[in-house]
């Protein structure tokens, strides 16, 4: 099946050769492969070069602030908690301006497929470091290095909650897709922890540097197992293991309410009558 | 106002919240009128804390400060709190508490009053609410029933009992020279309610259609989130606490973008950290209703004091320009008509609006008739008409009134595309410079059309030389103290503005049009209200009388005001 043309929109402007176009390319193909019409699902980025992406799907977009993709998505799943929500950011804006959302999103479970582009630089601001850049890249502001210890996105997506953990090279067309298509139909909060090379910004973590240590995970990993988990995600290794990770079942944040069983409450307001308040003023008799 | 106003006085965890509970409901069911106001440290065990239960034959819109009853729950109290008991007043405490007051006022309970098991510290509260029944002339199986239906599964059956043994027996200690029933008489009526600010607040979103609503606890906005969040199981609202009030305001418009009504809540501080949501819902023209429960100072400042100093700030916050509303309650029935329209205004402009209170109205309760639900109306405002198949909504489509058709994601089949970059017609985003003056001016727009839509002020006794203009829970107090100065001879006409911003200058001139002076007072330093007319409307206030000790404004406290600032001026 072919159907990705159906989600073409806005020509992206990225430099030839930034990992984002394979993301693209993927998200489309996956949202394809699941037979998503662009009207099923709402798209929810921040800012960053990653989360540009949105204006080249055709779909609901919600584009807010840097950082706070997160909680406007908590937003959407509570008046309609039947749509399915996608996310696509960077790693400047899940982990740095957007660390405490990303921590609570993971931790409610919320029902979300975040696609988590992570190039170890801020490209849209021209290169300064990033929360997952290495000790040692430097930069104008970091002409020594930038020291302290990079986040570990599966790592703190595990230790905050999240039940579908899953990374991926932009190279890696096919298995990236193929966990996209997972993450989608995961009912809780996935991350897809997306290396993607920036051609412009990252000398250090190049196409190449990535392509060299990314490796798909084989059969001897249980990704239902929490500890082979966490000691996996948290090794230094030669490699970096792709697949995925991790996966279980919690209940998701909507379960939490009995406010969202059977209809949505956006469809349920239309029916909404002023009348609905006058048994609770009993109690102020 | 003929009246009886009784303090309880106590460290924090003592039962002074129990007692006034008590003691409200009592006299609600009794038919009287009632305002109660809080006065609390922002701690959980100790300090000082006081409540005042003012009632009345009559309808009551503010606290008073002078005492008829001190009900002191510590020996502390005994001695902070004498100083505001009327010379004919009682003071009543336990013997524990007597310390060395001499004070011809106080009357000591003595601890071998009652049985054994409902003697000591624990059994304070309800003895002298016991020993104010009887010196009102109130039957105490009144006091027993109200006892009984509040902790009646609250306490364990011995524990009740003991309550109820402590009530019988203090009841008959009250001599008969301190036996004074009220002067004048209950009103009962079946469908009167005693209801706080924020309470009143929360039935009005309710009544007004609210699905989702989110908030981070703060003072004095959290029993908000309590309200919705008890009763939304039932109703069908969806309520959450936020890791942030960064993520409150988030969570709110994503909702709104989904198709619920919604709303967040918080105070100054949180109102600082929303900032750039405030934007967001303003570039991304996404109805949304902002409740601030205002308190006093910048920061931290005096977390359980009262102020009105967030005005110019709500005017103005958030980086860049775009339209928003701001209104506020002149009393607690109108936190329940203003909550629910506050929804009707963000949908009808799409725009964010600020419900602005402030905590002395918040958390202070008064008896109101039962809300008209009548008179709540539910207006989603403009939407397109849904496309024969999925198409790019132009949601921004420019227009005469700014205003342009939505639709809901997910429930239509246009495609919505919401940025909170500047964006094009389609909600994607662009810098082009022609686009965004058409963008910019559409978003402005709204405001000459929100203002003209908005009624201008009340005004009250209107023909005086001299105006007062007020907002808020100011105004309470001020009705009254205009009364008590006019009969010494200080007469003056109110300003009452619900409808604070955007203002209509014309509709705004004309109502103040013809006063000599028009002065303001607020419970701020600068006379926020008086500088924003000026801003808007070119009016000149030409002085400003401003309390930010940041206690309820009382009574005597706003005719002293009055009375220093207009005296020889009217």
């Amino acid at each position: 099946m072919n159907c990705s043309g159906r989600y073409d929109f806005n020509e992206p402007q990225w430099c030839p050769g930034c990992g984002n176009f394979d993301i693209l390319t993927c998200v489309k193909e996956a949202l394809c492969g699941l037979d998503l019409k662009p009207q099923d699902f709402i798209m929810v980025t921040g800012i960053g070069q990653a989360s540009k992406l949105g204006f080249s799907v055709k779909c609901n977009l919600f584009n807010g602030l840097h950082g706070r993709a997160l909680p406007v998505a908590a937003g959407v799943n509570m008046a309609n908690h039947k749509l399915k929500l996608i996310s696509v950011s960077g790693d400047g804006d899940y982990y740095s301006e957007g660390g405490n959302h990303f921590i609570h999103a993971a931790r409610r479970n919320l029902d979300i497929a975040v696609f988590a582009g992570d190039n170890r630089v801020y490209g849209l601001t021209k290169g300064q470091a990033s929360p997952t850049s290495s000790p040692d890249f430097s930069t104008p502001i970091h002409p020594e290095g930038v020291g302290g210890k990079p986040v570990n996105p599966a790592l703190l997506a595990l230790a905050s909650g999240a039940t579908f953990v899953a990374r991926a090279f932009s190279g890696n067309k096919p298995e990236l897709t193929g966990l996209m298509k997972q993450a989608i139909e995961h009912k809780g909060f996935a991350l897809l922890d997306i290396m993607s090379p920036c051609i412009t910004f990252n000398k250090v973590n190049t196409f190449g540097w990535f392509r060299q240590r990314a490796k798909p995970l084989g059969p001897e990993h249980d990704p239902s197992d929490f500890d082979a988990a966490l000691s996996l995600v948290s090794r230094a290794q030669e490699t970096i293991p792709t697949g995925l990770i991790y996966k279980t079942d919690r209940p998701a944040f909507d379960a939490r309410f009995s406010a969202l069983k059977g209809e949505a409450i956006a469809v349920r307001t239309a029916a909404y009558s002023p009348e609905r308040v006058r048994p609770l003023f009993e109690k102020f008799k | 106002m003929e009246h009886l106003n009784i303090v309880i006085a106590g460290a924090a965890g003592q039962g002074v919240q129990s007692a006034g509970e008590i003691l409200g409901k009592t006299l609600l069911r009794l038919g009287y009128h009632i305002f109660i106001t809080q006065d609390y440290q922002s701690r959980v065990r100790g300090g000082h804390n006081f409540m005042s239960v003012r009632f009345s034959g009559g309808p009551l819109a503010a606290p008073v400060r002078r005492a008829d009853y001190l009900l002191a729950l510590n020996e502390e109290s005994v001695g902070l709190r004498l100083g505001d008991l009327g010379a004919e007043g009682l003071a009543f405490c336990l013997e524990a508490d007597k310390g060395a007051n001499t004070d011809p006022r106080l009357r000591v309970l003595p601890d071998s009053l009652g049985p054994e098991a409902a003697r000591g510290e624990k059994f304070a509260a309800v003895k002298l609410v016991s020993m104010l029944f009887a010196s009102l002339g109130f039957q105490p199986d009144i006091l027993a029933g109200s006892v009984k239906k509040m902790f009646e599964g609250r306490l364990k059956p011995e524990a009740l009992q003991a309550n109820l043994d402590a009530v019988a027996a203090v009841s008959g200690f009250i001599g008969a020279k301190d036996v004074r029933p009220p002067a004048f008489k209950p009103a009962p009526s079946p469908d009167r309610m005693l209801i706080s600010g924020n309470d009143a607040v929360a039935l009005g979103m309710v009544a007004a259609g609210i699905g989702v609503y989110a908030g981070y606890p703060i003072t004095p906005s959290t029993t908000i989130l309590n309200a919705l969040g008890t009763v939304g199981p039932k109703l069908g609202i969806a309520v959450e606490q936020a890791e942030d009030e960064i993520a409150a305001l988030n969570l709110a418009i994503g909702a709104s973008y989904a198709g619920a009504r919604a709303a967040c809540g918080s105070s100054g501080p949180g109102m600082s950290l929303m900032a750039e949501a405030i934007g967001l819902a303003g570039i991304t023209e996404t109805p949304v209703v902002i409740y601030d429960g205002q308190r006093a100072s910048p920061s931290t400042g005096m977390a359980t004091r009262t102020e009105q100093g967030d005005l110019l700030s709500l005017v103005n916050i958030s980086h860049g320009e775009f339209p928003r509303a701001v209104i506020s309650p002149a009393t607690h029935e109108d936190s329940f008509y203003l909550a629910a329209e506050a929804f009707n205004i963000a949908d009808a402009w799409q725009v964010p609006v600020f419900l602005a209170n402030d905590l002395g109205q918040a958390g202070s309760e008064s008896t109101v008739g039962e809300f008209d639900v009548s008179r709540v109306r539910i207006d989603r405002g403009l939407f397109a008409p849904e496309p024969a198949g999925p198409e790019m909504l132009a949601r921004y489509a420019v227009t005469d009134s700014g205003v342009s058709p939505r639709a809901v994601p997910g429930l239509s089949k246009w495609l919505v595309s919401c940025d909170s970059h500047e964006h094009d017609e389609h909600g994607h985003l662009t810098d082009d410079p022609a686009n965004r003056v058409a963008q910019h001016s559409k978003r402005m727009r709204k405001l000459a059309g929100m203002a003209a839509s908005f009624p201008g002020p009340e005004i009250i006794d209107p023909g005086r030389p001299v105006c007062v203009i007020a907002w808020g829970s100011t105004v309470g107090p001020l009705l009254e103290a205009k009364l008590l100065l006019k009969e010494k001879g200080i007469d003056f006409s109110v300003a009452v503005f619900r409808y604070l911003y955007p203002l209509d200058k014309e509709k705004v001139r004309e109502a103040l049009n013809g006063f000599k002076r028009l002065v303001t007072l607020e419970q701020n330093y600068s006379g926020q209200l008086g500088k924003l007319l000026r801003m808007e409307c070119g009016v000149e206030t030409h002085a400003h009388l401003g309390k930010y000790d940041g206690r309820n404004l009382t009574v005597e406290a706003a005719a002293a005001l009055l009375e220093s600032g207009l005296g020889g001026k009217v």
